[in-house]
């Protein structure tokens, strides 16, 4: 059989520590290994974009990586953009409620995610560019035009 | 949707890749090299790839840069796709490498996509190898035996197959400079934003006197490789470049075609319109970049 | 209407935009969706499916399987056939166990299944297993089920139609035969289904000692789910707990009830550990509950010279699938509410064939069955206007049932609640600016493109009643919908029902009445779901009900409170009963307003001081309330029947643009408007729409479960099932009016499934519009690049 492991990933600014099998996919072992729930798996075959987390910054389906890939990578999921201190959601979470930007939410934490990384690379983007960035994620409640406006206004209330 | 079991390996050294690919390949183990993971990863999940080991290529040194060669750009293996996309050094050099960088799937996708996993991956309904062949890409494969240059023209092999020996490695592409005046496109049809190719179209053309000069015209997502259309190329040459000729050109280009794929969402002769439709607009767009 | 119902001087949340309570959890991450919760010991269950459409099963050998380190149990079909019972269906009788036990009758039916210590290994436990199967010739298409001498994949029942009835209401021969136009076209609907972002996912486990089983899962009407399982389980039905947790999404399309058992009767083979199985996505696409509508329609719409419509003949051939076990059936008896549409057609006829095949058993999905139905009606429509030489808007207004013939009984026997179709249309068709929209097109045609129009409009039947899907064999008149209003000793309000979390926002509708009623902040008021064992009668979400539902049994609970708090008030101020009233959260004297109490007060009251109460007064703050909607009926020897309570209508006006050398169609303008009366929470209600919008436009370019000549699956990952992207939904152009509806407390009208009633109807007609010119039509569903090239191709383009 196969040899375990050994595994050390950061996530959301806690290291890691694990014994993994290398067939375990990063989103399951932040799942499963981690209880870290929030990150939630759609597809499994890299289509939906639900499972998306940061890798070392970048968005990346987590169902598309194994754990063992991202040893030595900080990874952030959903549950890393609330305040730690306060417990206040992020302004991109924030947005979200207030635009309406979910219904079943389980496709939510997905969408968040790119938008993070949307928003920091480009502050100010218009409707196509964030219909571009968000090209990646399947909703199948919404119809998309909320989440848009979702980001808009989580834009422009990072941009203060 | 879980991997079948399969050992891993993420050697720090291009060397040390080599070797373990070598033993593997001697004691007969089945190792598939992992780069990005984005058309692998899927394929494991799946259990149609059952690799007993993959060795990963994330870990090794070295293979990540984007710089210039003289007029040619090198590209490391291993440097992302968002990289690719990002880098001005490409977008300045390379606007046709640099357009069909930005066709590949979605932002997550590119992030983690390697250059070179594309390429030594070679689905047929990828941009890449069709960049590959139209601007004769060389690749720097690494193996037990030293290192060699393949040629577009004879990298690509089959279907998801090249001419890479189960213990080699591609560790770098090389792409020459599109000649002064070069006008290109890049096209494609699917059903959906992001979604693989049904069928797509690189071209490149020059202009001598209103006559159309070293015509390059290649296909993909219609057959197992990436495949050059030299009939509707030959039809250009030293012709004018205006809309009946590229009709002509487009006509032919639908017509040569050998066998194309037949899926749910494209048969073979809607394969065939689509070619012939995006070589068409291909050619037009190519025009007006072309001095 | 809103204001007439509660006790408050000022409306703050009902009917207003206010943010949902159930968001917080899920932008969080913190929602606790099935595959979220894990139970002390718990095991994994992977199932083996069949790779034949059609097989007999000679040996099934688990052994190698159970040798396997980590696995705990094997499931065969000699286990399931002395365990469990067959399942229900509707029609009853062609349904199988959960495991496939003497044949297999569609590729992904499950044949065994493993409990494992992980997903990993009971999936590599699978290839362990040996199965022999025969192979049987298979049936593929609904035209094959019913050739003479088909296999039958029932044999007991000696053919494969699972019914055949012809509907006739009114004189529709004479109005066929008097009439002075007759438009008549077959369609094709390919399948489509709700593949909603999370698969089906449970927990099962079976207590030895007690046996009675507990299933923790995404189930969307939890109590029907557990009576189901008691009776294929053989479990008195009290000895069955279902815990539905948060759902992401079910769209009708969340099936479970062979895993269910699975599970069920893995954890008992293993001695009663938990048992978690999570439905990955290509199981959902080949066997899950994500397969609904395999059509083959006749139809014809019989018109007078000057363009009223007189008679609607359709004729339904529907491929069920494999089983009945999916109510597929019920999908086929749905239009009965809404057949003839927004107009007044005075006789119809539904001749119904229902056939097994090879393919996946159906399933239910968004709208339930009137979707190809009005694709069906909506393109006779048009076709009557382009013979009539008629604009296709004014042919509609022409044959509108008039506001003022409300209540209106269908040839099919519902009744219409209200509405004003005239003015729906009218603001489409101002919003569209329908004449600029016409000279766009002709300007377009002009220049060679091929642009289309379409005005479409349909009914949304809402609020669903059991009676309307009695004559495929579900008897029933009634659902109850119940929850039960509980104050706590501080006051604190918690709102308890029987349904989870499943994207519409029906917690924060429970809220928004709740607190407007006791003046509450929104935040206040708690609303959770209680398991199957402790809820109050319920079902859960479908067929457009729950909103209605939900806010008019919380405020009924809510009046029966009020009425225990206005009498302890009464009793303890010693003035009449009358005297008191509940405003803005205080039972005051009518009298003296500032003399009263607050909820808190009397609840702290009457937990704390049973000796200051109303003599015989039970210390009890708390009331439930089932409601049913009123005034409904048994149907009649031709199904006709008051069925569902409301009837939403909508209008939308859609452009297309189709690229004439690749037959790819491109939505250039989408306007809708709508009138589901009384909007509750207008975002919520947009939401709605808008993604009801996206599942039709899926439906009617994009989406297809696709299989070849044998009946093999093709379609079985996200890569093959396209659902649209956020670059294939329009942006749309929104407005409504409100009709109210007479028979809802608020006046709100089912609206949860509305749009997908009306997309793909809208999206095909503009298609054909844009096609009119050539001289072809499509008649089959979805539009896609390849299949409108061919048409293209037939009119000498492409």
């Amino acid at each position: 059989m196969t040899t375990r492991q050994r595994t050390t990933i950061t996530v959301n600014g806690t290291r890691y520590e694990r014994e993994v099998e290398p067939r375990l996919s990063l989103a399951d072992f932040l799942r499963h290994e981690l209880h870290l729930g929030g990150t939630h798996v759609g597809c499994e075959h890299g289509v939906c974009g639900v499972c998306t987390v940061l890798i070392d910054g970048c968005s990346a389906r987590s169902c598309l990586t194994l754990a063992v890939q991202a040893d030595g990578a900080e990874v952030t999921t959903v549950e890393g953009l609330r305040d730690r201190e306060s417990g206040r959601l992020h302004p991109i979470q924030q947005a979200f409620i207030d635009a309406h930007g979910l219904q079943c939410g389980f496709c939510t934490p997905g969408f968040l995610m790119t938008t993070l990384e949307l928003l920091r690379d480009n502050p100010e983007p218009s409707d196509d560019e964030i219909r571009e960035a968000l090209g990646g994620n399947l909703c199948r409640c919404t119809g998309y035009q909320s989440i848009v406006e979702s980001v808009r206004l989580a834009a422009s209330r990072l941009r203060g | 949707m879980k991997p079948a079991p399969f050992d891993y390996h993420a050697p720090r050294t291009l060397e040390a890749a080599i070797a373990l690919l070598a033993r593997f390949e001697l004691e007969g183990v089945e190792a598939r090299v992992l780069a990005g993971g984005q058309s692998l990863m899927p394929m494991l999940a799946m259990r149609v790839a059952r690799p007993q080991v993959l060795v990963d290529l994330g870990k090794v040194e070295g293979l990540d840069y984007i710089r210039a060669d003289g007029d040619a750009l090198l590209i490391g293996a291993m440097t992302t796709k968002t990289a690719a996309a990002e880098s001005a050094l490409v977008a300045a050099q390379q606007p046709l490498f640099h357009a069909a960088t930005r066709l590949v799937g979605h932002r997550q996708i590119r992030n983690r996509g390697s250059v070179g996993g594309s390429f030594a991956h070679a689905d047929p309904a990828s941009e890449y190898p069709a960049v590959a062949l139209v601007q004769d890409l060389q690749f720097r494969a690494r193996g037990p035996s030293g290192e060699r240059w393949i040629p577009a023209a004879q990298f690509f092999v089959s279907y998801m197959t090249t001419r890479l020996d189960p213990a080699e490695i591609l560790a770098e592409v090389r792409l020459p400079p599109l000649p002064p005046g070069t006008g290109w496109a890049i096209q494609e049809f699917a059903r959906r934003s992001g979604d693989l190719a049904l069928a797509g179209i690189a071209a490149t053309l020059r202009r001598e006197r209103g006559q159309c000069t070293d015509v390059r015209i290649c296909a993909f997502g219609v057959n197992a490789t990436a495949v050059r259309l030299p009939a509707a190329e030959q039809a250009l040459l030293g012709r004018p470049a205006d809309g009946e000729h590229f009709s002509r050109a487009a006509a032919i280009a639908g017509e040569s075609l050998e066998e194309p794929m037949s899926c749910i969402h494209a048969s073979a002769d809607y394969r065939r319109q689509l070619v012939r439709v995006l070589t068409g607009r291909c050619l037009e767009e190519a025009a007006t970049r072309a001095a | 209407m809103i204001r007439d119902q509660l006790p408050t001087s000022q409306v703050r949340y009902v009917g207003r935009e206010v943010t949902r309570i159930e968001d917080p959890g899920l932008v969080a991450g913190s929602t606790q969706f099935i595959d979220n919760l894990a139970l002390p010991g718990m095991l994994h269950c992977a199932i083996l499916r069949s790779p034949h459409p059609h097989a007999r099963i000679i040996r099934v050998n688990a052994n190698p399987a159970l040798a396997l380190d980590g696995v705990v149990a094997v499931l065969t079909p000699e286990d399931v056939r002395r365990l469990a019972n067959p399942a229900l269906t509707a029609p009853a009788g062609w349904g199988t166990h959960c495991l496939a036990t003497d044949k297999v009758r569609f590729v992904g039916e499950p044949v065994a299944a493993v409990a494992a210590t992980s997903r990993h290994i009971a999936e590599d436990a699978l290839e362990l297993i040996e199965v022999e199967y025969e192979p049987l010739p298979p049936v593929a298409t609904a035209a094959e089920a019913l050739a003479d001498g088909a296999p039958l994949l029932f044999e007991q029942h000696g053919s494969n139609v699972i019914q055949a009835r012809v509907y006739d209401w009114g004189e529709v021969d004479r109005v066929f035969a008097e009439a002075d136009q007759v438009v008549r076209s077959s369609f094709r609907w390919n399948r489509v289904g709700a593949n909603p972002t999370e698969t089906f996912g449970c927990i099962c486990q079976w207590d030895l000692a007690d046996n009675s089983l507990s299933c923790y899962g995404s189930y969307q009407v939890p109590s029907f789910w557990g009576l189901a399982r008691s009776i294929s389980l053989n479990l008195p039905a009290n000895k069955v707990r279902v815990i539905s947790q948060p759902m992401g999404g079910a769209f009708g399309g969340k099936g479970g009830a062979r895993a269910t058992d699975i599970a069920a009767l893995l954890s008992r083979k293993a001695g009663g550990r938990p048992v978690k199985y999570i439905e990955d996505r290509m199981e959902y696409l080949l066997a899950g509950f994500g397969q609904s509508w395999d059509r083959h329609y006749e139809a014809a719409l019989a018109l007078t010279a000057d363009g009223t419509m007189t008679g609607l003949r359709v004729k339904l051939i529907d491929d069920q699938g494999a089983t009945a076990e999916g109510y597929g059936t019920i999908s086929v008896a749905k239009p009965l509410a809404a057949f003839t549409g927004n107009y007044r057609i005075e006789a119809a006829r539904y001749d119904t064939t229902l056939v097994v095949t090879n393919r996946a058993p159906t399933a239910p999905y968004r709208g339930y069955g009137p979707p190809p139905h009005f694709l069906v009606l909506e393109s006779l429509v048009d076709l009557a206007a382009r013979q009539l030489g008629v604009d296709p808007a004014e042919l509609r207004r022409r044959n509108y049932i008039g506001k003022e013939q409300f209540p209106y009984t269908i040839p099919s026997g519902n009744e219409y609640d209200s509405g004003d179709y005239a003015a729906v249309l009218d603001k489409a068709l101002a919003l569209a600016e329908y004449p600029a929209l016409r000279r766009r097109q002709a300007e377009a045609r002009t220049a060679g493109r091929l642009v289309g129009i379409s005005v479409v409009s349909t009914v949304e039947p809402g609020v669903f009643d059991w009676n309307a899907y009695a004559t495929v064999g579900v008897q029933g008149v009634g659902v109850p919908e119940g929850v039960r209003v509980v104050v706590d000793i501080l006051g604190n309000v918690t709102v308890v029902v029987g349904f989870n979390l499943q994207g519409q926002g029906q917690y924060t509708i429970a809220a928004q009445v709740v607190a407007d009623f006791f003046g509450l902040e929104l935040g206040a008021v708690r609303v959770t779901t209680a398991p199957t064992d402790l809820a109050p009668p319920h079902f859960g979400q479908g067929g457009s009900r729950l909103g209605v539902a939900v806010s008019s049994a919380v405020l009924g609970a809510c009046r029966k409170l009020e009425a225990d708090f206005r009498r302890v008030t009464a009793h303890l101020l010693g003035v009449p009963l009358d005297e008191i009233e509940l405003m803005d959260g205080r039972f005051r004297m009518k009298s003296r307003p500032d003399a009263g109490m607050s909820l808190a007060e009397v609840a702290g009251l009457m937990l704390g001081r049973s000796d200051l109460l109303p003599p015989g007064m039970e210390p009890n703050p708390q009331a439930s309330c089932v409601w049913t909607a009123p005034g409904r009926n048994a149907p009649d020897d031709q199904g006709r029947c008051r069925s569902y309570l409301t009837a939403a209508n909508a209008t939308h006006v859609v452009m297309v643009e189709i690229d004439r050398d690749t037959g790819h169609t491109e939505i250039l303008k989408y306007v809708v408007v709508d009138d589901c009366g009384t909007r509750l929470n207008p975002a919520m209600v947009d939401g709605q729409i808008q993604g009801a919008i996206a599942q039709g436009v899926g439906a009617a370019l994009y989406e297809e479960y696709v299989y070849d000549g044998q009946a093999n699956p093709l379609v079985t990952t996200f890569v093959d099932y396209l659902m649209p992207t956020i670059h294939e939904v329009p942006r749309t152009e929104r407005d409504f009016v409100v009709t109210p509806s007479p028979t809802t407390a608020f006046g709100a009208k089912g609206c949860g499934e509305g749009a997908l009633h009306t997309t793909p109807a809208a999206v095909i007609c503009a298609v054909n519009d844009a096609l009119a010119p050539l001289g072809v039509a499509l008649t089959e569903t979805p539009a896609s690049p390849q299949r409108v090239w061919r048409l293209l191709r037939q009119a000498g383009l492409g």
